[in-house]
């Protein structure tokens, strides 16, 4: 299993800090998460920041990005103000 | 001394709690066009008064408090007011940017500023309701918390107040507003020395607005203008500044364990997230301001201030603790007993490591939270030697008992939450900030470097020129009487919706490289005479508040006139390159083993950034930098002639010809 974690609005509007699936790549995590909780659609849900085992995406193989079993991936919204 | 400008009050009034007197400060019409307000105003005022170093819990030392021309209109985010001073924990210029109610109150009382000189024999209050101006005792309020002070002054006025830890000299201590902290640099211990415990003002005093229609028409698109950014319109409504501390934890930028690393495995559970699903009660923010960044959290049966994101790292992460709960309630008692979060939170941690390595026996040990709640109160009233010590902050435990490349401080301030060494731009800030470790006056180029946009955190390319852009952004907003915040909705909204897009990922690579074009604005941000609405809208607002000329190009001039001053003002009092340094922890040790770059490379970046300042290798601003911020030959007001005026003038203010639609909202 792939154990997804919700963080900024993403956490706050699907009501769950994390989630856990079984997926080939990111892309087909997007998919199986916009399936399972449609408040966000597989659009939108490539808007947000991916981090894959603390990687983002963009640095690895962006949507194509392989994932396995026992990865954990993070998907947040951007913040800031201090 | 009355004023052709619209928005601004026209007085500025002088205090001297020595003599329990008073009398309008001699500003011009000049001094407002160019100064305008806020901290750059203040910087102003305390140039014509302080010429050399002084002892800032000593009676010449002075405080000014200022608004902006925008404060006590319905400009977004405009109820901030300003408080410089040369604070007692740095020695230096400090100036804290405020929200609460006092500032519009000053302004409805019928002034645009404050400078309180002097010191009084006993503990007053000073109340200003228009042209009567009283001087109260307030023993009475002696070792009163801040909102027990507030709560026994009562009524709707505006209050400014300082708890035990300003009347017993805390080097960090704050002054309060409402539930809002003018927090860094000590000003409340500055209270404390003049044994000043409150200020309270109140009027129906209204400033016309230059230009009332385009105003309003401005104010309005302004107002959807942030409401429609994702971080002024989404993020910081609803999780508040706390939702940074996540991003912070992926970037390596949480400060934990004294800034020995970048991450703290416990972050989930001190999280903004965290606090919104567990804790939150509501959203609470200052009058006029659609971002309502306030968070309002259960602490048992009370309701009280939710922390902010320092607060949460500094007292969290940086001291290795994973309860939420107990960081609440240590943030509502250091509001209360009027402690700045940030440079008490650092001052615990430094004290953590001189324990550990057996320098110092603080009693305080990373991890042990059971004992921190009574050493802030040890503090606040400098009950024990321990909390004594700790009462001077951070600076002055490392020159009593050593640790100088741990001691989290720069210039004497401590370090804000976020880790430099993968923000090497927002290192350089710290280290060249006017008032010492503070993330706001560094520019903030964290935002760019992993907090929002995502240009590469390491890279000392472009980041000196950034960071002078960024600070210079910030000046002006402080001194229009706006809040900080303000400025994050600059960077068009797509680029934070669209964070994986081609656009986006380009201009983050493109940025760093930008440099020398940065540079030629910050050279010379005169040549920008344009008006970039709605991304930049405070220039025009302004304007049409006041009818001063004003854009995008006078603005950054504005700004970088005011840094310069304040670079100007601290050089008198001893400042230069030798100062401007960080902890070698954060210079010579790398965060992280694997990653050579995750150091802050200070010495290249200062190089770059002295020379985009205009200041020579010394860190002096040089002349011409002067002359061409209209800095030479200011007018210096000798203050020992103002002593000597014995005229009491307070001019009655004008009866009110236009009252503009926003004042009637208001």
């Amino acid at each position: 299993m792939i154990k997804i974690e919700f963080f900024g609005l993403y956490r706050l509007n699907y009501k769950m800090s994390s989630w856990e699936t079984e997926a080939a790549d990111v892309n087909n995590l997007l998919k199986k998460l916009s399936e399972y909780n449609s408040f966000y659609s597989y659009k939108q849900l490539k808007d947000s920041i991916i981090l894959v085992n603390g990687k983002n995406i963009m640095d690895l193989n962006r949507f194509r990005t392989r994932l396995k079993e026992g990865d954990n991936v993070l998907i947040m919204s951007p913040a800031s103000g201090g | 001394m009355a004023t052709k400008y619209g928005a601004y009050a026209g007085k500025v009034l002088l205090i001297n709690l020595s003599d329990q007197s008073y009398r309008e400060y001699p500003l011009n019409d000049r001094d407002r066009k160019t100064f305008i307000g806020g901290k750059i105003l203040a910087a102003r005022i305390i140039n014509d008064f302080i010429s050399g170093p002084i002892d800032p819990l000593g009676k010449e030392n002075i405080l000014v408090i200022t608004t902006g021309p925008l404060s006590n209109t319905n400009a977004p985010s405009s109820s901030r007011f300003n408080i410089s001073t040369i604070s007692p924990l740095t020695g230096i210029l400090t100036s804290s940017n405020c929200g609460g109610n006092f500032g519009i109150r000053l302004k409805k009382a019928g002034y645009d500023g404050l400078i309180i000189t002097g010191k009084s024999d006993k503990l007053v209050y000073v109340e200003i309701i228009e042209n009567d101006i009283q001087f109260k005792d307030a023993e009475i309020l002696r070792g009163k918390l801040t909102g027990e002070t507030q709560e026994i002054l009562g009524g709707k006025s505006g209050k400014l107040v300082i708890g035990p830890a300003g009347e017993n000299l805390v080097r960090y201590a704050c002054a309060v507003s409402e539930e809002r902290a003018a927090g860094r640099g000590g000003i409340g211990a500055v209270f404390g020395s003049k044994k000043l415990k409150a200020i309270v003002a109140d009027g129906k005093v209204t400033q016309p607005i230059y230009n009332a229609d385009k105003f309003n028409e401005l104010r309005k698109s302004w107002t959807l203008h942030l409401r429609d950014h994702p971080l002024t319109g989404e993020q910081l409504p609803k999780l508040g500044t706390a939702a940074l501390l996540a991003s912070m934890q992926q970037k390596r930028i949480l400060a934990t364990r004294n800034f020995s690393a970048g991450q703290f495995e416990g972050y989930k559970s001190i999280s903004g997230e965290e606090m919104a699903e567990k804790y939150l009660v509501k959203n609470k923010g200052c009058f006029s301001c659609p971002i309502q960044c306030g968070r309002v959290v259960k602490l048992g049966d009370k309701q009280v201030k939710g922390p902010e994101v320092e607060a949460l790292g500094l007292l969290g992460a940086n001291i290795l603790n994973d309860n939420l709960e107990h960081i609440i309630k240590w943030n509502y008692e250091l509001d209360e007993l009027g402690m700045d979060a940030i440079s008490t939170a650092g001052t615990i941690a430094f004290s953590m490591e001189l324990n550990e390595k057996g320098l110092w026996k603080s009693g305080l040990e990373f991890g042990k939270t059971d004992n921190i709640s009574e050493r802030i109160k040890e503090i606040a009233f400098r009950s024990t030697p321990e909390g004594d010590a700790m009462a001077n902050g951070s600076r002055y435990l490392m020159q009593q008992y050593g640790g100088e490349e741990f001691c989290i401080q720069a210039k004497g301030m401590e370090l804000a939450a976020y880790e430099p060494r993968s923000a090497v731009g927002q290192g350089l800030g710290y280290a060249v900030s006017n008032r010492g470790g503070c993330h706001l006056n560094a520019g903030y180029e964290v935002v760019m470097e992993g907090l929002g946009l995502q240009i590469n955190q390491y890279t000392p390319k472009g980041k000196a020129q950034i960071a002078i852009l960024l600070q210079n952004l910030m000046e002006a907003a402080s001194a229009f009487g706006n809040c900080l915040f303000t400025t994050y909705a600059f960077f068009p909204g797509f680029l934070f919706r669209k964070p994986n897009s081609l656009i986006t990922r380009t201009v983050n690579k493109v940025l760093p490289y930008l440099g020398p074009i940065l540079g030629i604005i910050n050279k010379r941000p005169g040549l920008a005479q344009i008006n970039i609405t709605p991304m930049l809208q405070h220039p025009a607002c302004t304007m049409y508040a006041t009818g001063i000329r004003m854009n995008m190009g006078e603005m950054m001039k504005l700004g970088a006139r005011g840094f310069n001053l304040e670079r100007m003002i601290n050089a008198r009092l001893g400042i230069d390159t030798k100062d401007d340094k960080l902890p070698k922890r954060l210079t010579d040790v790398l965060q992280d083993e694997n990653n050579p770059q995750s150091k802050v490379p200070l010495e290249y970046l200062k190089r770059k950034y002295y020379k985009g300042r205009g200041w020579d290798s010394q860190g002096m601003v040089k002349e011409k930098t002067l002359k061409y911020y209209g800095l030479t030959n200011l007018d210096l007001i000798d203050s020992r002639k103002l002593e000597e005026q014995t005229e009491i003038k307070i001019i009655p203010p004008k009866p009110k010809k236009e009252k503009p639609k926003a004042e009637k909202k208001a």
